[in-house]
């Protein structure tokens, strides 16, 4: 079972639906979590939303209790949610993207995806991963075209993976199959 | 068959009616056998109840009404601290027995003069708006909020001729979610161009517009359709309103069934241009009307997004009471069909107090003087209707 923790966002069910195509949802409130199905679900997925990383720290201590043991992924907030826990620096940014198509380039050889393909991409956020940024088996694996900021992050060790952009966005070429690529990984 | 001066008659008698756009022209309902009144308490068992009613077959078994804004939030547990205000009610449903259809061209002569042109004042001055608009633009940086509408309100003491109103209204801008209600106390005359529910059977789609242009000599349809594409902000605020509109179907809808219909188009109206997008979906088997009614309203495109920290953000920050305004207009069928719109473009009259409430979204490039502006325009075209 997946189990998705919403960050009271009005993207949120754009994810369920996304991921209900690879297998069985639950979505609850970060206010509200199940935790019973929290720790029977396989996987674990932070949801967009308003706000910092800090604004939620019942995520971030459900990172802290299964980093390592389920897969993780965090999408927009949640991929802040995830750097900030690493003891990255989440800050705002100049120019801000708010239902912005724009491309990205996947970066690295060790990611899952193939090195130099571009696609282009639904973003929403306000906040931005500062670097240098550095964590054990952490790396960057997608940017943005022209701005160069981080736009995924891979740690296919301990199988945690965030996107700063929305895979379940109209605006994002392809978002299934990434989506698919990530939980059969 | 409609008698010639049954409009007149009709308003002259103070029965309340209802006039609502439909496909052709207008439907008219009225003999009222119950009014509704929906407060905190009822407005759930109103909501469950009046899709449990045995349907007769007849083209009145429905309840036609509104939702004002204030119970739609306190619909999906938003609580509005008191705010000044006309104390209007919050929402009102009526049962009508009597439906008649009535032509795109309504017949009404208004013979009595009534003076009402007293001057309009705004509730919040351009200095004021300028210190909300910075401080929404700083939420939108921190990331709180992505888009936001920042609501203002003319207002002024008149007294009117609620179907005159209407019938000069629609004379000149025959919008498709066009409505008006008279009641003793109270008329709401609407050209609001938004539809947020429809839904048939398992069916459901919504009809966001995010984008509005001014017929000028310059424009053709297919020269909107251009400066929109290429108008890099127009264009984000409305994909925003599109992913948003999805999500809140998804709520409600069969995984894989929400679709966009028709993605970001052109519609013509007599003065404007609108950027329009059709979403639509299947409904889950287990949903109920009030599910429905929760997971659409109030209506995303005219509050901002995300919605829950867009609505905290706008109501801490407004001192006066939106009554009607981007609440819904529209009916629910006894068989759970429905259909609603959004509450734009309208006159709230109540007690002898008009009132004309105005948005236009704050995104992270807008600028406070083009949109100090646009309000005003929106509103104008209303308050001419008193001169």
């Amino acid at each position: 079972m997946i189990y998705i923790i919403d960050h009271n966002d009005s993207f949120t069910h754009n994810v369920v639906h996304q991921f209900e195509g690879f297998g069985d949802v639950t979505c609850d409130n970060f206010n509200e979590i199940n935790e019973d199905k929290l720790n029977k679900s396989k996987v674990i997925v932070f949801s967009p939303g308003p706000g910092a990383p800090k604004d939620y720290p019942v995520s971030s201590n459900i990172y802290k209790r299964f980093k390592g043991k389920k897969k993780i992924i965090g999408i927009c907030l949640g991929f802040q949610q995830i750097l900030h826990c690493e003891k990255a620096k989440i800050i705002e940014q100049k120019k801000i993207y708010h239902g912005y198509q724009s491309k990205i380039k996947v970066t690295s050889t060790n990611s899952l995806f193939k090195k130099n393909r571009k696609f282009n991409v639904g973003r929403y956020h306000s906040l931005k991963l500062k670097e240098p940024f550095e964590a054990k088996n952490f790396e960057i694996t997608m940017r943005c075209d022209i701005s160069n900021v981080a736009m995924a992050i891979e740690n296919n060790k301990e199988n945690v993976y965030g996107f700063q952009f929305h895979p379940e966005s109209f605006l994002t070429e392809n978002g299934n199959l990434l989506i698919k690529k990530i939980l059969s990984a | 068959m409609i008698k010639k001066n049954y409009l007149q008659d009709l308003n002259d008698s103070k029965k309340p009616f209802i006039i609502y756009k439909s496909n052709k022209g207008f439907d008219l309902y009225t003999d009222f056998s119950k009014k509704i009144i929906l407060t905190k308490n009822n407005i759930e068992k109103f909501i469950n109840e009046s899709t449990k009613l045995s349907s007769k077959k007849k083209e009145t078994d429905l309840f036609i009404g509104f939702f004002g804004y204030e119970i739609l939030n306190n619909l999906i547990g938003i609580k509005i601290k008191k705010q000044e205000g006309l104390k209007f009610p919050m929402g009102i449903f009526y049962k009508p027995e009597s439906k008649l259809k009535l032509s795109n061209k309504l017949n009404y002569k208004n013979l009595k003069i009534i003076k009402s042109n007293k001057l309009f004042k705004i509730n919040i001055d351009k200095v004021s708006y300028k210190v909300i608009f910075d401080k929404f633009k700083k939420k939108i940086k921190s990331g709180e909020t992505y888009q936001i509408k920042i609501c203002t309100k003319y207002s002024n003491k008149s007294e009117i001729d609620a179907l005159d109103y209407f019938s000069r209204l629609v004379k000149s801008n025959i919008a498709p979610e066009a409505f008006l209600i008279r009641d003793k106390d109270y008329s709401i005359i609407s050209c609001s161009p938004e539809n947020l529910i429809t839904k048939k059977n398992n069916f459901i789609t919504t009809k966001p517009i995010a984008g509005t242009l001014k017929k000028t000599n310059k424009f053709n349809k297919v020269k909107a359709l251009a400066f929109f594409k290429k108008n890099i902000k127009e264009s984000k605020e409305h994909n925003m309103i599109v992913d948003m509109e999805r999500s809140d179907l998804s709520k409600i809808c069969k995984t894989g069934s929400v679709k966009i219909l028709k993605k970001k188009i052109i519609e013509e109206y007599k003065d404007l241009y609108h950027y329009v997008s059709l979403i639509g979906g299947r409904l889950k088997n287990d949903v109920s009307s009030l599910d429905i009614i929760k997971a659409m309203m109030p209506g995303g495109s005219v509050i901002g997004c995300p919605k829950i920290s867009t609505l905290n953000l706008l109501n801490k920050q407004e001192k006066e009471s939106r009554n009607i305004y981007t609440g819904s207009f529209g009916y629910i069928k006894f068989n759970g069909d429905m259909r609603f719109n959004i509450i734009i473009r309208s006159i709230l009259n109540y007690k002898k107090n008009s009132e004309i409430s105005v948005a236009s979204g704050v995104v992270i490039d807008s600028n406070a003087k083009h949109e100090f502006s646009e309000n005003y325009i929106k509103a104008k075209a209303l308050m001419d209707l008193y001169k």
